[in-house]
């Protein structure tokens, strides 16, 4: 009796506030989704790298990509010029005894990926770009992306076709960057206010930086090569309380305009992870000691 | 055309609108117009809440897929759509509403409309940007983007309301 007692109790108190419980349920739901997302997609059906989605915004952007053509046409261009210049038929020899020799000191360690933005957004708090390559044309999770003008971002979710790029208008991107020419280390961090600046954390405030100097990837990660531009210093202010400076940086892209990227994909990573996983992990008792 | 395929085709028009269209321009200011919560409010008087939840959880999803925020617009709208009867009683006429009416600019009248969607607005935009930011350090700038997104948003959802509805056939 006392068992029917409490079933109808159950019953009464789930009818009373059914509304309520519908709510809470339909919201743990979403934000459950939201917050893993966030740091991990287990799949890629509720990101626009699922082939429907893609597929759609791929139409969309047939028609919007012709806005910006002569602008990437012009940036492509410009591109073309610099790599050119850089080719020996281009180059006025100075010395007449050049010898050829046949190369064996370099190996190629990166090679890259064209492919298109399709979908991107840059005044969220989380910024995600989708592009049109995915796993057929060899894009895995965690590698590098970046443009003729700058970083990018990295590879957060890839289907057989699209991939989504995490940008680096999101919280944490932590990409490793170097201020020129004394070799600064810092990680890239964007604060969710202006898709022109970002702020590099953690760099010590008695070194000293000069405004407008270049900052590039670091490449320790083996997810960019390194030298790749990202910006240029903009202020150097102290922050109270901490031995750091909060440095401001201007993007060298800018990212409302991106269309053409590049995908890096770095030959020798397995083996960088191989070596760095025989590293053994810090154990508590060293860290209290 | 009867109510039930003409929500249909707004449900689907207004995803469109959403997803295609208003996610992808980019105004600056922290401006963000979301167009969506206008079909939660212009869904019929009597229908229940929670169905009206249900449907407001599937139209975020879908609008979320397409922007890569992984239920960010599902929890806001569903939050919407949770505070819509409470917002309409609390506004509403003492005899009730009238289920000929549709919850329109038109048949309900400017000082209702404004009223009442935008306090809903307001609910819904700052839930979004709470769970977006989520820092209370920031809260000022949460402030700022609810409020600067707010105003376009409502003002092109009453321009919308001109295109996409009819006053109802009521005496």
């Amino acid at each position: 009796m006392i068992n029917f007692a409490f079933m109808r109790n159950l019953i009464a108190f789930l009818r009373r506030f059914r509304i309520f419980l519908v709510f809470a349920f339909l919201q743990v739901i979403s934000l459950l989704i939201y917050v893993q997302f966030l740091s991990f997609p287990r799949s890629q059906y509720l990101t626009t790298a699922s082939n429907v989605t893609a597929k759609v915004l791929t139409w969309e952007n047939d028609v919007t990509k012709h806005f910006d053509l002569s602008k990437n046409n012009w940036a492509l261009q410009r591109e073309n010029i610099r790599l050119r210049q850089r080719l020996p038929e281009f180059m006025y020899t100075l010395s007449t005894t050049k010898v050829k020799v046949e190369d064996t000191v370099f190996e190629q360690q990166y090679t890259y990926i064209p492919g298109e933005v399709i979908n991107s957004s840059v005044t969220r708090r989380n910024n995600y770009f989708t592009l049109n390559i995915g796993s057929k044309q060899g894009v895995k999770r965690d590698m590098g992306v970046f443009s003729d003008k700058g970083v990018v971002g990295i590879v957060h979710n890839v289907s057989e076709h699209y991939c989504v790029v995490k940008s680096v208008l999101t919280e944490d991107i932590n990409i490793d960057v170097i201020i020129e020419p004394i070799h600064i280390e810092g990680i890239l961090k964007w604060d969710g206010h202006d898709a022109r600046r970002g702020s590099i954390d953690g760099i010590s405030n008695d070194l000293r930086i000069k405004k407008w100097s270049r900052v590039v990837t670091r490449g320790g990660s083996g997810i960019f090569p390194k030298g790749i531009p990202v910006g240029k210093v903009e202020s150097i202010k102290p922050i109270e309380g901490e031995s750091l400076w909060d440095v401001v940086i201007r993007y060298s892209e800018d990212y409302r305009t991106l269309q053409r990227v590049y995908v890096v994909k770095n030959l020798m990573i397995e083996e960088q992870k191989a070596l760095e996983g025989l590293i053994p992990p810090d154990k508590e008792e060293d860290l209290l000691q | 055309m009867s109510n039930l395929t003409k929500n249909i085709i707004r449900f689907i028009v207004f995803v469109i609108l959403q997803a295609l269209i208003f996610n992808q321009l980019e105004i600056g200011f922290g401006i963000h117009l979301m167009v969506h919560p206008l079909f939660i409010m212009l869904l019929p008087f009597e229908m229940g809440v929670i169905s009206l939840m249900g449907l407001a959880f599937l139209m975020g999803i879908i609008i979320d897929i397409f922007s890569n925020t992984y239920g960010l617009h599902a929890s806001s709208l569903v939050m919407m759509a949770y505070f819509r009867p409470i917002v309409f009683k609390f506004y509403g006429p003492r005899e009730g509403y009238d289920p000929l009416k549709e919850p329109s600019v038109f048949d309900m009248g400017n000082r209702w409309f404004t009223l009442v969607f935008g306090y809903l607005l307001l609910i819904h935009h700052f839930w979004y940007f709470l769970v977006e930011i989520f820092q209370f350090n920031q809260f000022l700038f949460i402030l700022q983007k609810t409020v600067f997104s707010i105003i376009p948003s409502f003002f092109i959802c009453l321009l919308l309301q001109s295109f996409l509805i009819k006053k109802s056939k009521t005496k």
